[in-house]
């Protein structure tokens, strides 16, 4: 698996350091990439990872003191290199375009000397990039029909146009994150493909199995620091996921209690046979006052529970649910929307606030029937001073509550989205990525809203992809793979090794 | 801008709620709060209507400055005024509804068919336009709302469609009859108090209601919520497609008034009528939306934007004879109303692609 690794570096970085605002997201920082080697990066969500690739791409400024080196020479990271080239995990295709287009896209089409495309040769030109990697689609077809293996190796061939002699860099930045669980297996032997042809590969991924099939040597950063370089020869799954777990008596002091109406397991939803998106076939139950964690990577499915549950997804869904609060029958998933669980969602800006209304607009929102006087009329104190008790229930710091939403910190915006869920006075309220662009001291704030309103009996489903979210949280959590419960941890149990091993399955 | 939120400090915070749109600027209900509702920014277009008229009063001093010009921007603009505030809820919910000049034309021409070749009478020809006018309505909501094609090129299409229906009723020429110049029917368009025809009144009454509506209504801010973010505002239990429904439904019943008016105006039915007013009614509401309520497309802001682009017409057309000067003040109004306002009009929900929540990552 691993080959010897060469000594001389093909990118070496020394002291990279970011600070954003009040967050030092990378502190000192130093990456060795040898030549010809596949290089892993890993580290939690939050760890700096994608700020490290982000600079390196020039999406961001480095923080005085760095210095990178390609090939041996100073290079200033960010700018644009010719033997560092980059995959991001939205791939940068155009779907309604062909995989011919798209590869032109990038480095230009085959043009005569009239300026006219030489389309017999650039579709040459084209096929043979992408028969390279094994691949045998119709390179005059939109993209859109490809599967997302096929779009990722599109994506690849057309990053690495113009290497056939000399090879560079490739940075591969979560390329499996989007992938149904059979088709890694085929993406991997791409990757070694490209490092057959000479290419250092710098592969960021979440998960470790594709690390230890693929990677020479890997590189785990966690809260902003890199904590070690291995070759993985020396590894076991339950090492690395050791390293990037960190100690396990860090959090424990932080254990919420059990609250005293979630014991009397007295239930507040009930889920069977969820089906719909990547679930497949997911039941759980949520008492009065628990505060149920949902984990897993990406493409697990935890991140499209929340909305099935609360009937937000867009697809087909299958299954049932039950409020037994409101209902004894079981009603059917694809009618979720009638039981009327408020959601928090994990894009706020896209789905979340709206931009354009102020915070009283925001907050009263989905609250607007109730604020009708006799007629349909809208009763302009009653919403004035509903939205004023709650900024001040919640805490939300605010120029007042015309003041634009936009002119809110992401915490506050937050507070705001939180505030008009509970506004509805639900039995359960679900929350996806609840702190995502939230500063530390107001995401405290949040951690306590969340636990006061559960001890007054409400139930909460936290799907986070940040481990500190469940940690803080949380008194019971799902992990789920591949659209399953694969494991559930309860009370002390609940710390960032056992999560972290639970979702990457190196138990 | 002191006044978002609609009705969160009660109604008509610095705003010319209802008032004649004679009255001049200054006269706005005064306050600490009114201050700020006078700045450039929220009435702009007060101003620079105000610099029209100085203007035009040292251009043409004899003609301009006169009661009589004053009567005739408000008469001339009034089926101006109505079809701009029949665009204003499509563009709330950012929705567009291309093909009301042809509603407009096709209820003109309904209505003067009718009156001219049965005996029906002038109620019944008018509850039959506007019935028609309806249906189009319902059936631009199923192509745009139901079948989702872009509102753009469907109401482009329906256009086409009910222009087809025009020609086959009057093969291209004007429906004229001595019945359409006759009571009842005349007296629509044409009965005046004051030197005012009756349809400002009908301006003053759809804008007054849309006002209410739009700031004063559960609905009116679900419908801003849907133009602003729809899908925050489809998680938040709003019925966003029956709303782009209803605001298409409620365009074309507007324009439908528009064209029986105007027919009763001319006193005939012209299978154009419509087609000038296409341009300057979204113009106008275009002007509205970065008044009072700054990138809300908004009832009194569109008709001051009416008054503004009408006085501007009506002082060019007393001033100079070049026949181009009008459509070039229009267009530069536009422009420059557009770019003050730093453009804040984002049409971001229609000119991206809708995005399911996080329905990438399967």
């Amino acid at each position: 698996m691993s080959d010897t690794v060469t000594t001389s570096p093909v990118l070496s970085i020394t002291g990279l350091s970011k600070r954003f605002g009040g967050t030092q997201a990378l502190r000192d920082v130093d990456l060795n990439i040898a030549q010809g080697e596949i290089h892993a990066l890993v580290g939690p969500n939050g760890s700096g990872k994608s700020t490290l690739i982000k600079i390196l791409a020039g999406y961001h400024q480095a923080d005085a003191g760095a210095e990178a080196r390609l090939d041996g020479e100073p290079f200033e990271l960010g700018s644009d290199h010719d033997r560092l080239r980059f995959v991001h995990q939205e791939l940068g295709l155009v779907g309604e375009l062909s995989a011919m287009d798209n590869l032109a896209l990038s480095r230009g089409f085959a043009r005569s000397r009239l300026g006219n495309i030489r389309w017999r040769e650039q579709e040459h030109r084209t096929v043979e990039l992408v028969h390279r990697f094994g691949l045998d689609i119709d390179v005059r077809r939109p993209l859109v029909d490809a599967t997302p293996v096929q779009r990722t190796v599109v994506a690849i061939a057309a990053a690495l146009q113009g290497w056939e002699a000399d090879q560079g860099l490739l940075v591969l930045d979560e390329p499996t994150a989007v992938l149904p669980p059979g088709e890694v297996g085929k993406l991997l032997d791409i990757v070694r493909e490209v490092r057959r042809g000479g290419a250092s590969v710098l592969y960021v991924s979440h998960r470790l199995d594709e690390i230890f099939q693929v990677a020479d040597r890997v590189t785990v950063i966690r809260g902003g620091r890199r904590i070690a370089t291995r070759p993985v020869q020396g590894l076991t799954p339950q090492s690395l996921a050791s390293l990037m777990a960190g100690e396990a008596t860090e959090r424990s002091a932080e254990r919420p209690k059990v609250s005293a109406t979630s014991r009397s397991g007295e239930s507040a939803l009930e889920a069977r046979e969820l089906t719909g998106g990547p679930l497949r076939g997911l039941g759980f139950s949520l008492a009065r006052g628990e505060l149920l964690g949902i984990a897993g990577l990406a493409g697990s499915g935890h991140d499209v529970l929340p909305y099935v549950v609360t009937g937000a997804w867009p697809g087909d869904v299958q299954g049932q649910l039950r409020c037994p609060a409101r209902s004894p029958e079981w009603s059917d998933a694809s009618r979720a929307a009638r039981l009327g669980i408020p959601l928090v969602p994990g894009d706020r800006a896209a789905h979340g606030v709206i931009a354009d209304f102020s915070v009283a607009e925001n907050l009263t929102l989905p609250l607007l029937s109730r604020l009708r006087t006799g007629r349909r009329l809208l009763d302009g104190r009653h919403e004035a001073a509903l939205v004023d008790d709650w900024v001040e229930r919640v805490g939300i710091r605010t120029a007042g509550r015309d003041a634009p939403i936009t002119t809110l910190s992401g915490g506050n915006q937050q507070k705001v989205v939180m505030a008009r869920c509970l506004a509805l006075e639900p039995e359960v309220l679900v929350l996806c990525e609840p702190t995502a662009g939230v500063d530390i001291a107001t995401r405290l704030q949040l951690y306590d809203l969340i636990k006061e309103q559960a001890a007054q009996g409400l139930g909460v489903i936290v799907s986070s992809s940040d481990v500190g979210d469940l940690l803080a949280l949380c008194t019971r959590v799902l992990v789920l793979r591949d659209g399953q419960v694969v494991r559930e941890i309860a009370g002390e149990a609940i710390t960032e090794p056992t999560l972290v091993h639970a979702m990457e399955g190196t138990e | 801008m002191s006044t978002t939120a609609a009705g969160s400090t009660g109604p008509s915070v610095g705003e010319p709620t209802g008032a004649p749109p004679a009255s001049p600027p200054t006269r706005q209900p005064l306050g600490r709060r009114a201050l700020s509702g006078l700045s450039f920014t929220n009435i702009g277009a007060v101003y620079v209507w105000i610099v029209i008229i100085v203007v035009f009063s040292f251009w043409a001093p004899d003609t301009f400055p006169t009661w009589s010009t004053f009567q005739q921007v408000l008469n001339s603009n009034a089926v101006t005024g109505l079809m701009a505030l029949s665009v204003v809820p499509p563009l709330a919910a950012r929705v567009f509804d291309l093909s009301l000049a042809y509603t407009m034309s096709l209820s003109g021409v309904i209505t003067a068919k009718v009156i001219v070749s049965t005996d029906i009478g002038a109620g019944g020809a008018i509850a039959l336009a506007m019935g028609t006018a309806l249906v189009i309505g319902v059936i631009n909501g199923i192509v745009v709302v139901t079948l989702r094609v872009d509102s753009f090129i469907a109401t482009l299409a329906t256009g086409s469609l009910i222009q087809a229906f025009i020609t086959m009723f009057t093969d291209g020429t004007s429906i004229t009859g001595v019945k359409l110049l006759r009571e009842p029917f005349a007296s629509i368009g044409q009965k005046s108090a004051g030197g005012f025809t009756i349809p400002v009144l009908y301006l003053l009454v759809v804008a007054i209601a849309l006002w209410f509506v739009l700031e004063h209504t559960a609905t009116g801010r679900r419908l801003y919520a849907t133009g602003f973010n729809s899908d925050a505002a489809r998680l938040q239990g709003v019925p966003t497609d029956r709303l782009r429904f209803l605001t298409l439904v409620a365009s074309s019943a507007i324009a439908g008034c528009a064209g029986v008016v105007f027919a009763s105006q001319i006193g005939s039915g012209s299978p154009e009528a419509g087609t000038p007013y296409l341009l300057s009614s979204y113009a106008a509401a275009f002007v509205g939306a970065t008044q009072l309520r700054a990138g809300r497309f908004n009832s009194w802001g569109t008709v001051i934007a009416v008054l503004l682009l009408g006085t501007g017409t009506v002082g060019l057309g007393l001033a100079t004879s070049a026949q181009w000067a009008p459509s070039l003040f229009t267009g530069l109004v536009l422009i420059v109303a557009l770019v003050v306002t730093g453009g804040r009009l984002g049409l971001r929900t229609r000119l991206t692609r809708r995005r399911a929540p996080s329905k990438e990552a399967t």
